[in-house]
């Protein structure tokens, strides 16, 4: 007899049968043991992933968040923030009652000159409410009452690192989790197959900035939070596919004797880990199948493709990301981040804009169309925006046709619709330059408490534990949701 | 008033479990937490923030008690503000304010005022208390104990009425001691060796093997692992293009220390000061990389002040939670909340770096691969020095059977002398000028200038010599001497992390954290001891090692019950040993040692094992691709693999290996299904599969059933039981159908990674096998140290 064996034959034996039933998991082990067929269905958790205990904290308006991450920071002079009042000043010096000696990048600290840049670009009020976008956003301008354009952001951090690590984990040091890590850790998933918080990074004609896992990994809190990314080349979620030569059929009976190995694992050792295995490695199963289903648009009506626009149907790119979203919120998926890079225009801005707004303009619109005529809406926050604003004077050489801006964390527009945000209205305001904010500022930190707010959970309450401090997405300050947009 | 004190106590049981159920409040264990966390963000240290002149983290502060009169009389809880305001349901009166969210349970309440009852005794925190030595408990009728350690778990099981498990039996607890002390599986060979020896006399068989174990080089790599956790090492730069950055030298030289069995305390010198010791050798030189390992940008446009105030309190972050189990880093915007430790601490503390040269990267860092970050040299490490020393010896007087075998000594000799490796170290310049930044904010240089000093309060009895500027090399004295500094509290510290390694958990849960947010230890007086022991030993990371595992608490079995599972569901008594996930590396290591891949080569550059393609796409300055290894490097151990902060090997990121952005003390134990498709399908695993079935093939004998055997020996050290052969025979026969209809899948399968594809084998069984050696992979048993 193998000593091992021997051994845990014993022990389980005395041990076990002390009592009358172990609970573990809500499955009685005696229950279990009884169960002598090692064929039985395997018992999978009710729930893989539930919510943390009184969470949400009060009635959700939404259930779930889609946030577009610009990633480099999108001129909001060129896009929201109309100044027609710069115009005069064009290759004029930024009056210094603006400028204010404000702390700069030493991109542009060296410049003799901080001559004005005036947009291009012509503005419309759109909409109802009449909210202001360039010709830059044809589509976007369609959805205008949906959303609430908020033009006074701010934040600290003037270089990218910094700012993304901000804007996404709701501080500049690394080491926290991404607000989708946090919202996966509080509120859980409805998916039984596919992970909370999907995370789209499609591909860009010019990538410019780099992206950081940090935006969507899970920081201090256990890894099983981190975003998933889904992946335009090679496997869409790593390593979901099947090793070379091994079809469906062979890896159904792998989990099956898998399984059924692990079950008697579990009788040996009566360790709740095991059963929690056998639940993963089912749950991978059913990921390995529902994820190319989830990619598969053949049932899409032609609309609905065509309101994505042309790319709609090219893996990596912004509309097929868009479009996947969609369909990722439609299965449960609590969280979807789209990052999409190339918004660091710090030269060539006007021609680089356009192409930035030609990939995500038409599929966004298309986006918040879609939810809503499906009902999906009211249900899912929509978060559009970059991790800073960028300057009113230019970077470099300065013309009627082109013009650079470098970074500007004094003030940027980012704009939210769908589930608790009242659509159709402008928040705050800058000066005439689009270099300080003069009414309502929003910090970062109250974009998120805004955000979780949605989601049913009051900021100030939702904490982790991490270096002897209460840890919350909002930082160590009070920070309150933006009311005025909330409905 | 008997019926109240009834009532409190019954109230108490849950709550004080981990105390044990001795009658009496203890404030460190009982109180202090819940004053920590419920009252002293505004009655504690923070002079600014302070609420109502009350401060409740001092005795001295309670007595005197706030504004509002009599906070605290002992013995009189009713006459207790207090009490009267932590009870109240009035809006405007209940502690704690209804805006912080914070609310006491009925339980914490009842705790103090009973501790109000019994007295209301302070007690300084035990975290600055220096260890000392308590008597060991006699225990009556005690044949378990091997060592002093069970005496104090035994009379604390007593205590609670639990008894201690039995002995496990030997080859799970062969098993345990391999992965505990050198991360790797034992061989069959190892296991029957140790089950020979345990049967003629266990104690002297554990003794034995744990000799054999420290003084094999996997325990120096081992021990590394966790220790590159700590000081949060990383190939690559972290911030913004995440660059490579030259460093692996340093890898290795803790690898070294761990091996050679270097005092901890000289550890600790070399590492923060190794340049200011006398004649530094390179060694102590590469040592100091410790304090280049923090992230540093080289992003276009960074202002230099920010990113050295950035960097600055990086530093005293990782110091304070690595040596001192603190997390002075709050002290960079504000005083600490909950403990001690103030703002000018935090920037007296982080003065003693202010002359590391940290600041040439930010002219000529570039985005090249590696970036550069002067000052780096060019070494060999130890282990390539003493080779090359072997090597040229051998070269003067051996006696070469033939040409060629001459020539391959000249090969190595010539290869090594020309491996040598750039790697950052410490080298001293003239120390910047600190300011206290009020708020943390960089750029506001009003605050008052700070020289380095020792926190205020731990440095009360030990002025230091007011004569010259303290160095780094004072700090790592102070930290490491028990008389004239903080030396026990640091080997405090420290043994909780040894016992976490081979126990499961700490004795004080938060290994990172002993302040107010911390845990106070389950076994204090054993915690103590083994800090005292720690120094007293010198510093001797192998006895103490030694000393966790040769104790009989360590040998239990892990099973548990149903009695424990409600009375210790978090294994903190430890009436048994503990089960868990092995982690990240140990999982790699795990698999190649089984199927016969793994190379054990010692130290040296990282490697790159195969990665999904494209992993790197959103890297940038520059654009990253990756080339995997396509050498035997290809199966080193996972502690070699290259650590990209940013992008982490996706295989490690699934089992929670750390970025290593911050100090991590302690890593999470997930279990997912990306975790679950991994082991599945990542080709490192699908490679070890397909050669260990060549294993099982070639070496597991004729039959089926003796392969099957021969498997479940080299994964589990043990026979499969008469269902498991079922299970097994059922999966071999469905995937022996489906290769046999499939001859060009069964070629696929196994071509799998960069082996050598066997000529000789049928690909068909092979595959076959592969498919069991894939799914025994995949137990959870196999990667469960137990």
């Amino acid at each position: 007899m193998d000593p091992a064996l021997e051994y845990h034959q014993l022990q389980s034996r005395r041990r076990f049968f002390q009592g009358a039933g172990l609970k573990v998991g809500g499955i009685a082990l005696a229950q279990l043991l009884g169960q002598r067929s090692l064929a039985a269905e395997p018992t999978v958790a009710d729930d893989i992933h539930p919510a943390l205990p009184g969470l949400p904290h009060f009635a959700p308006k939404a259930k779930n968040l889609i946030y577009l991450h610009m990633n480099g920071a999108p001129a909001q002079q060129d896009l929201f923030d109309h100044k027609p009042q710069m115009e005069k000043f064009f290759d004029k010096e930024l009056p210094d009652s603006i400028r204010n000696g404000q702390r700069i990048t030493t991109m542009t600290s060296g410049q003799k000159r901080f001559p004005v840049a005036p947009s291009r670009f012509a503005f419309e009020r759109c909409g109802q409410s009449g909210i202001l976008m360039s010709e830059l956003v044809p589509h976007m301008k369609g959805i205008a009452d949906e959303i609430a354009m908020i033009k006074s952001v701010h934040t600290e951090a003037i270089n990218h690192d910094p700012a993304c690590t901000f804007v996404m984990t709701g501080s500049e040091v690394p080491g926290k989790p991404s607000l989708g890590s946090w919202l996966s850790y509080g509120l859980g998933s409805e998916s039984q197959n596919l992970p909370a918080f999907v995370v789209f990074t499609p591909t860009v004609k010019n990538p410019s900035q780099a992206l950081f896992t940090r935006m969507w990994t899970s920081g201090f809190l256990p890894s099983k939070y981190d975003g998933v990314k889904l992946r335009s080349a090679g496997d869409p979620v790593l390593y979901v596919k099947n090793p070379p030569g091994v079809r469906p059929g062979d890896r159904r009976s792998m989990l099956d004797a898998l399984g059924q190995l692990n079950r008697k694992a579990f009788e040996r050792f009566g360790d709740p880990e095991t059963q929690t295995r056998i639940a993963q490695y089912e749950m991978a199963f059913r990921m390995q199948t529902s994820v190319p289903e989830l990619t598969d648009l053949g049932q899409e009506s032609k609309a609905t493709l065509e309101m994505y626009g042309p790319d709609v149907q090219k893996p990596g790119s912004f509309a097929h990301s868009a479009i996947l979203t969609r369909r990722l919120i439609e299965r449960g998926v609590r969280v979807v981040q789209i990052l999409h890079r190339g918004w660091d225009q710090h030269g060539n801005l006007p021609k680089e804009i356009k192409n930035q707004c030609l990939d995500v303009d038409q599929p966004t619109a298309a986006l918040i169309r879609d939810l809503k005529e499906r009902g999906m809406l009211k249900d899912t926050v929509v978060v559009f925006g970059g991790e800073f604003g960028r300057t009113a004077y230019c970077q470099g050489k300065l013309t009627r046709e082109n013009y650079g801006r470098d970074h500007h964390p004094r003030n940027f527009c980012m704009w939210m619709a769908g589930g608790g945000i009242r659509g159709g209205l402008t928040h705050g305001e800058t000066d005439d330059f689009s270099y300080n904010v003069t009414e309502k500022p929003v910090h970062l930190n109250e974009m998120n408490a805004t955000i979780l707010h949605c989601m049913g959970i009051d900021n100030h309450r939702f904490r982790f534990p991490f270096q002897g401090l209460q840890q919350r997405l909002t930082g160590v300050e009070d920070a309150y949701p933006i009311k005025d947009i909330l409905l | 008033m008997m019926p109240r004190r009834f009532l409190a106590l019954s109230i108490l049981v849950p709550v004080l479990w981990t105390g044990g159920l001795s009658a009496s409040v203890d404030f460190n264990r009982d109180i202090r937490p819940i004053l920590s966390d419920y009252c002293f963000t505004c009655h504690g240290p923070d002079e600014r923030k302070r609420k109502g002149e009350l401060r409740l983290d001092t005795a001295a502060g309670a007595l005197k008690g706030g504004e509002t009169g009599d906070t605290i009389v002992a013995g009189k809880p009713d006459d207790s503000e207090l009490i009267h305001r932590l009870f109240s349901t009035d809006p405007d009166e209940i502690m704690p304010l209804p805006k912080t969210h914070k609310k006491l349970s009925k339980g914490q309440k009842e705790l103090i005022r009973q501790w109000i009852v019994e007295g209301a005794r302070y007690e300084e925190p035990w975290t600055y208390v220096p260890p000392r030595r308590h008597p060991v408990p006699p225990v009556e009728g005690n044949d378990w104990s091997e060592n002093w350690i069970d005496n104090f778990i035994l009379t604390r099981l007593q205590r609670e009425n639990l008894t201690p498990s039995p002995d496990t039996d030997p080859v799970t607890l062969v098993r345990r001691l391999h992965f505990d002390l050198i991360g790797l599986p034992p061989t069959p060979g190892e296991v029957n060796q140790f089950v020979k020896r345990w049967k003629e006399d266990p104690s002297a068989c554990l003794e034995a093997t744990t000799d054999e174990l420290l003084a094999s080089p996997h325990f120096g790599e081992r021990m590394a692992m966790y220790w590159l956790d700590l000081v949060r090492y990383a190939d690559t730069c972290g911030y913004h293009g995440d660059q490579d950055h030259s460093i692996s030298p340093y890898r290795d030289y803790v690898i070294d220390a761990f091996n050679d069995n270097l005092p901890f305390d000289r550890f600790t010198r070399e590492q923060l000061a190794g340049d200011l010791l006398p004649n530094p050798t390179v060694d102590q030189k590469i040592a100091t990389g410790y304090n280049r390992l923090l992230q540093t940008s080289h992003e276009g446009g960074v202002q230099a002040k920010e990113y050295l105030a950035i960097y600055f309190a990086d530093r005293v972050r990782n110091l304070s939670n690595v040596w001192m189990g603190a997390t002075v880093g709050c002290g960079q915007c504000h005083d600490h909340k909950y403990d001690p430790y103030t703002s000018r601490d935090f920037y007296a503390l982080g003065s003693f770096f202010a002359d590391v040269d940290e600041s040439q990267h930010f002219k000529v860092g570039s985005n090249s691969l590696p970036t550069r970050r002067p000052p780096e040299i060019e070494v060999h490490t130890k282990r390539e020095r003493q080779r090359i020393a072997e090597l040229r010896k051998l070269l003067k007087t051996a006696r070469f059977a033939d040409e060629a075998a001459r020539k391959q000594v000249e090969t190595e000799l010539a290869a090594l002398e020309k491996a040598r490796r750039k790697t950052m170290i410490t080298v001293a310049i003239k120390p910047r000028t600190i300011r206290i930044l009020p708020r943390g904010n960089w750029l506001d240089d009003s605050g008052p200038v700070v020289e380095p000093a020792f926190p205020a309060f731990l440095a009360r009895n030990n002025p230091p010599p007011a004569s010259a500027r303290l160095t780094r090399l004072d700090l790592a004295n102070w930290l490491t001497d028990p008389d004239a500094g903080t030396g026990g509290l640091t080997a405090r510290v420290m043994v909780n992390r040894f016992w976490y390694l081979v126990f499961g958990s700490g004795i004080s849960k938060r290994l990172e954290d002993f302040g107010g947010q911390g845990e106070a230890p389950v076994h204090p007086e054993l915690l103590d001891n083994l800090a005292v022991e720690f120094y007293e030993s010198g510093w001797n990371v192998k006895h103490m090692m030694k000393l966790l595992v040769t104790s009989r608490t360590y040998r239990q079995g892990s099973l548990t019950s149903v009695v424990l599972r409600e009375r210790d569901p978090y294994n903190r008594l430890l009436a048994r040993q503990s089960r868990y996930r092995l982690p990240a590396e140990t999982i790699r290591d795990n698999a190649l040692a089984i199927s016969g891949l793994l190379r054990t080569d010692y130290g040296g550059a990282s490697a790159k094992p195969y990665q999904p393609a494209g992993y790197y796409r959103h890297l940038n300055f520059p654009a990253r691709k990756y080339a995997h290894h396509a050498d035997d490097r290809q199966w080193r151990r996972g502690l070699y693999v290259h650590w990209q902060r940013q992008f982490l090997h996706p295989m490690l990121r699934a089992f929670d290996a750390p970025t290593r952005e911050e100090c991590t003390a302690e890593r999470p134990r997930s279990n997912t299904p990306i975790a679950a498709m991994t082991l599945l399908n990542d080709p490192s695993f699908v490679e070890a599969a397909r050669v260990f079935a060549e294993r099982i093939l070639k070496e597991g004998g004729k039959d089926d059933k003796a392969r099957l055997e021969f498997a479940y020996r080299e994964a589990l050290s043990r026979l499969p039981d008469g269902k498991e052969r079922e299970i097994m025979t059922r999966l071999f026969q469905a995937a022996g159908k489906e290769f046999k209809a499939n001859p060009a899948a069964a070629r696929e399968l196994v071509s799998t990674g960069q082996a050598p594809v066997p000529g000789n084998l049928d690909a068909i069984e092979h595959a076959t096998w592969t498919t069991v050696a894939r799914a025994i992979l995949n137990l959870s048993e196999t990667y469960t140290r137990n």
